[in-house]
């Protein structure tokens, strides 16, 4: 533990509102604008692939458009989630080599927008990550590769890349934490979708028990137990006679809701250059019933984080019957208060954050 | 993911033997051609037979073998793309049963089976407009 607190930046990414551009109810101009109103900045997180139409090539004059958009709303832009899309190709994956100069144009997209993190993803070894760095040299960009579920701080991958990234010594090399790594719970609004689309109460107990009981086993350290896990989930959808849910459970069994401890974090803590406040609902007494929110801030209060929070809301992927904005708005409120327990304070001042997250980003991971 | 969406109401036309109909993404991300691994189209039970579908956005038509290889037309979340093959099928006040099913790739994640490839069906119910 350092002697500072942290104090996190609050932020929001768009992917959290994901069903309500899917549905045309809002496009990017008119979303973060509704995004700076309702005050779920001042970071502001983006997908390319989601938002940008053509990404990663941009023309000039709409990103100028987009600066001008973003500083007059007063919203700081975080990170830009970029993809590793190693299986671009039908007929093989991409080298690493291939993946290098795949990566490249996004992260220069990044730059251009303004966006001082890009978010990379796992399939990117710590070979390729040390060739990425002349790039984020160049531009200046901090690359924040993501552990996600059904990945975690203590898996073999991940440690190999913390274990490079010590030995490569830039503060331009660094991770997101997304907190769908430490979840406690199966989520209560996933269940009553199921319910929703037919699943019996029998079924829905049985699901909920191996999910238990895979936090209780502990997360997986390779890629040959996660498997084993995913296959259970799927086993368990045809034992019940509902074949058509075996997938989703396992893809939300493994991938969404990962069992490790939040203590976990410790691992790679001088590395996280950016988080993914992971979450699925906000329940009837204000809190988030299957992520541990108020732990995870604590948390990153004692190590001294002062980066930026991305509340990430991934239930709208079932959630039809509850509006995103309300969601975000009961989350962050949680994150506020989480803050002030523990003795800190969430940012919520433009200037201040820019200000944090420029520190933030330059100092070295040993400071 | 939201495979409810995939169908756009109102959408199916037709000339009497050949149908089309819009349909969106159901993930929240662009994916290329590529991606876009198997489509089902179906109207009141009957199967299109695959040489005949066409797969057209960005203002491009593809057959399916042709979208396997395809990296620079991506289909983006808020874009329809057009499904067409040849299927009979008559316009009026009729209302038929529209079926699609789609098989796509998800590029970056890549499990011990492969790269993640999702499956998402929807059907709807609506007239057709004569094209």
């Amino acid at each position: 533990m350092t002697e500072t607190l942290g104090a996190p930046i609050q932020g929001v990414t768009l992917y959290s509102f994901t069903r309500a551009v899917h549905g045309r109810e809002y496009d990017l101009e008119s979303l973060i604008r509704k995004v700076a109103a309702d005050g779920f900045g001042p970071g502001l997180e983006i997908i390319g692939f989601s938002s940008f139409r053509g990404f990663p090539k941009l023309d000039d004059a709409f990103v100028g458009w987009f600066r001008d958009l973003v500083a007059e709303v007063d919203l700081v832009p975080t990170s830009l989630a970029i993809n590793a899309d190693v299986g671009i190709r039908r007929d093989r994956l991409l080298t690493q080599e291939e993946l290098v100069e795949y990566m490249t144009p996004q992260i220069e997209a990044a730059a251009k927008l303004g966006f001082s993190i890009a978010r990379v993803q796992i399939s990117l070894t710590p070979d390729a990550m040390e060739a990425l760095l002349p790039i984020a040299e160049r531009t200046g960009v901090t690359l924040a590769l993501e552990v996600h579920a059904d990945q975690h701080a203590r898996h073999e991958r991940v440690l190999a890349l913390r274990d490079r990234y010590e030995k490569i010594g830039s503060p331009l090399l660094g991770f997101t934490a997304d907190w769908g790594a430490t979840v406690k719970g199966f989520a209560p609004s996933l269940i009553e979708a199921y319910r929703r689309r037919g699943a019996s109460e029998e079924l829905l107990q049985a699901v909920t028990e191996l999910w238990n009981q895979t936090y209780q086993d502990g997360p997986p350290d390779n890629q040959g137990e996660h498997g084993k896990r995913f296959g259970a989930f799927i086993g368990l959808a045809h034992q019940h006679g509902r074949p058509d849910l075996g997938i989703d459970f396992g893809i939300n069994g493994t991938g969404l809701f990962g069992p490790a401890p939040v203590d976990g974090w410790l691992e790679i803590a001088p590395w996280i250059r950016h988080v993914h406040g992971k979450f699925f609902g906000i329940d009837e007494n204000g809190e988030e019933p299957s992520v541990p929110v108020r732990e995870l801030i604590q948390l990153l209060v004692d190590i001294g984080y002062t980066g930026a929070i991305s509340s990430e809301y991934e239930g709208w992927h079932w959630n039809y019957w509850q509006s995103p904005f309300d969601i975000i708005r009961g989350e962050q409120a949680v994150q506020r208060s989480a803050a002030a327990d523990a003795g800190s304070r969430m940012v919520t001042d433009p200037a201040e954050a820019r200000a944090a997250l420029a520190r933030h980003l330059a100092q070295p991971v040993r400071g | 993911m939201i495979p409810d969406r995939i169908i756009e109401q109102g959408t199916l036309t037709t000339d009497g033997s050949k149908a089309t109909v819009e349909v969106r993404l159901p993930w929240y991300r662009a994916l290329p051609g590529s991606s876009i691994s198997e489509v089902g189209f179906a109207i009141d039970g009957v199967p299109a037979q695959a040489e005949s579908l066409r797969w057209t956005m960005n203002g491009r038509t593809f057959r399916l073998d042709e979208l396997a290889t395809e990296l620079d037309e991506w289909w983006f979340p808020t874009d329809s793309a057009v499904v067409s093959a040849d299927l009979p099928v008559e316009p009026g006040e009729g209302e038929h049963q529209v079926d699609v099913e789609l098989k796509l790739y998800i590029p970056y994640i890549v499990t011990d089976q492969g790269v993640l490839r999702i499956e998402e069906h929807d059907t709807k119910t609506m007239k057709a407009a004569k094209k």
